[in-house]
């Protein structure tokens, strides 16, 4: 790789880092939030190399020897695939992970309640994130989320079979290499659109025995609103609006 | 860089050598050209084939891409303090600190390994200058397995996901504390100098006249950085291509059998390529599997994947690369059902 091309691949991996954790949201669909100031440190970095390998050249570009001075290191050709993610994060960032990677998961398990169930806050609809959902009815003895009405977000995953969806959110620790799929099986309405963000509202889908692990994490749905993809879109929490 | 307004073809002698100073011109042109055409397929690609809008090529793409900016800071890091250790450590800093008997300087380098914060792409190109600088390379590979693993964020991160199973951290500690030991001293017993040879090569080893150790340094990290860093891509696109094409449903038909499910998620480890710091987190979701299985998850997982592959054959060489890391991922599971065995 000829010592311009290197300075052209430094300069567009380090504009690609800040474009996509300075200047916009784009990391937020591939690597958790505190990984943002460790990128944008990166992509300041990459930038100054460039520079610094810019104006070395220009400053000694009178120098005929120079040209034999570095290039016994010859930056092997597998370099040239840096290219891809830099140009990708540039120009056409792929999308977030959504239905297609949420229908082909196994639902995350969700860890056992040791503490025993605080009682549920009075609101109704009463905001439940779909973890807490899946917990309260599999694992709360006091049935309590039975008789509630509750609301739910998440982006619409077709079931395949026999027309049914889920509601899901795809949670990473990492990056979406780890990504885990949570779903709510939903009832009562036609599938929309795969991927759409949806706030639901309505109540548990009797199935099983409420309070037990036979309880299906399911939801007759009342109303379903179409919302704006939550800022914090993996995790699954109840969700921010986009400001 | 060239005088292109040189007087030319003065004498036969002076047309040669002008002729050789166009041509890197030349090249260089190409190569610009290369990169446009790459830029312009780049933007208009997308709107000619519609494959490229495929979920799964969309999903693959993605992943790739997680991949590679998650591991971008560690690699940097990692490139960062190589270039550094280079160009500003003594070279006889490292042999009077280790222990002169490489014996002994093997198990001393793997604990050094908790120093490194940070997950498995920073610990290659340290390990690679460590050898150029010097150190015994069993004592090397030693610090190579062992820091991604013991390193105290991502034990932390490994309590974190396993809440009130204080074992599980302990247990991870020795499995791969073992097992960087045990690689070490295998190296000192069977490996060959040879398979190293691309990291030997004379003529890039630590701080040379003529150049201020700034520009050493410089110089040392951008290569070492755009070196690691193609091979970095290479294994995120394996890993992305499993974690794609694979359901993560098909692992539940594994849970069964408790010898299959440990060689199962071992493998597992390997084609995931999940960074050190998540790792753990995976894994205390792999329910349904025996502790000893996610153990071997996580001990296998920062040592052998197809991201470190494609990495250490880009530093250490491809004989080299295949050969440490059947061995490591056979250790590391022997580790792990011996220290599962006996804590979990």
């Amino acid at each position: 790789m000829r010592r311009p091309v290197q300075t052209l691949l430094l300069a567009l991996t380090g504009a690609g880092l800040l474009h996509a954790a300075l200047f916009t949201d784009l990391y937020l669909r591939y690597v958790k939030a505190g990984l943002r100031p460790p990128l944008i440190a990166s992509g300041a970095v990459l930038l100054l190399l460039a520079l610094a390998q810019a104006a070395v050249r220009h400053r000694l570009s009178g120098d005929p020897g120079h040209e034999h001075g570095h290039d016994h290191t010859g930056t092997p050709r597998v370099a040239w695939l840096l290219f891809l993610p830099a140009l990708s994060l540039l120009l056409y960032a792929p999308p977030a992970l959504g239905a297609y990677t949420a229908a082909r998961a196994s639902s995350k398990p969700v860890a056992a309640q040791k503490k025993g169930f605080a009682p549920l806050p009075a609101a109704s609809p009463l905001p439940l994130t779909l973890t807490d959902f899946t917990r309260r009815v599999q694992q709360d003895r006091s049935r309590a989320v039975g008789s509630r009405t509750v609301r739910l977000t998440g982006f619409v995953t077709p079931a395949g079979e026999d027309g049914g969806w889920y509601l899901t959110r795809i949670i990473f620790t990492c990056c979406a290499a780890d990504s885990q799929t949570v779903k709510v099986r939903m009832y009562g309405t036609e599938a929309p659109p795969a991927d759409t963000w949806l706030a639901v509202t309505g109540t548990w889908h009797p199935h099983g025995t409420l309070g037990t692990g036979t309880a299906q994490a399911a939801l007759d749905v009342r109303e379903a609103t179409p919302v704006a993809q939550p800022v914090n879109a993996y995790t699954d929490d109840l969700p921010l609006t986009p400001s | 860089m060239n005088k292109a307004d040189e007087p030319v073809g003065v004498a036969a002698v002076p047309l040669g050598r002008a002729v050789r100073r166009v041509r890197p011109r030349t090249l260089g042109a190409a190569l610009a050209l290369t990169a446009a055409t790459a830029a312009a397929t780049a933007v208009l690609l997308p709107a000619a084939a519609p494959w490229l809008h495929h979920p799964a090529v969309q999903a693959w793409r993605t992943v790739c891409l997680a991949i590679t900016v998650q591991a971008l800071p560690f690699l940097l890091l990692g490139t960062a303090l190589s270039g550094a250790i280079n160009a500003f450590v003594p070279a006889d800093l490292f042999t009077r600190v280790l222990p002169e008997r490489a014996v002994l300087a093997v198990p001393v380098a793997g604990v050094a390994g908790a120093v490194l914060p940070g997950c498995e792409c920073a610990s290659v190109p340290v390990a690679g200058s460590l050898i150029r600088r010097g150190v015994t390379p069993a004592a090397a590979f030693a610090f190579l397995l062992s820091a991604p693993a013991i390193n105290p964020v991502v034990l932390t991160a490994t309590a974190v996901a396993f809440p009130g199973d204080p074992a599980m951290v302990v247990a991870r500690l020795l499995a791969s504390l073992a097992t960087a030991a045990v690689m070490g001293w295998l190296w000192l017993w069977l490996g060959k100098e040879e398979w190293l040879r691309p990291l030997l090569r004379p003529g890039h080893t630590g701080h040379r006249h003529g150049h201020s150790r700034w520009t050493e340094f410089r110089l040392g990290f951008q290569h070492d950085f755009l070196h690691a860093g193609g091979f970095l891509v290479l294994g995120a696109m394996a890993a992305a291509t499993f974690n794609v094409t694979v359901p993560r449903s098909v692992l539940d038909a594994f849970t069964g059998s408790a010898w299959l499910s440990v060689l199962f998620l071992a493998a597992l480890a390997v084609l995931l390529a999940v960074c050190s710091e998540a790792d753990a987190f995976v894994a205390a979701s792999l329910t349904g599997f025996s502790p000893t299985a996610r153990l071997a998850f996580l001990v296998v997982g920062p040592m052998v994947d197809l991201k470190l592959i494609a990495l250490q054959a880009g530093t250490f060489g491809r004989a080299f690369a295949w050969r440490f890391s059947a061995a490591t991922t056979v250790v590391a599971i022997a580790a792990s059902v011996l220290t599962g065995g006996a804590l979990l």
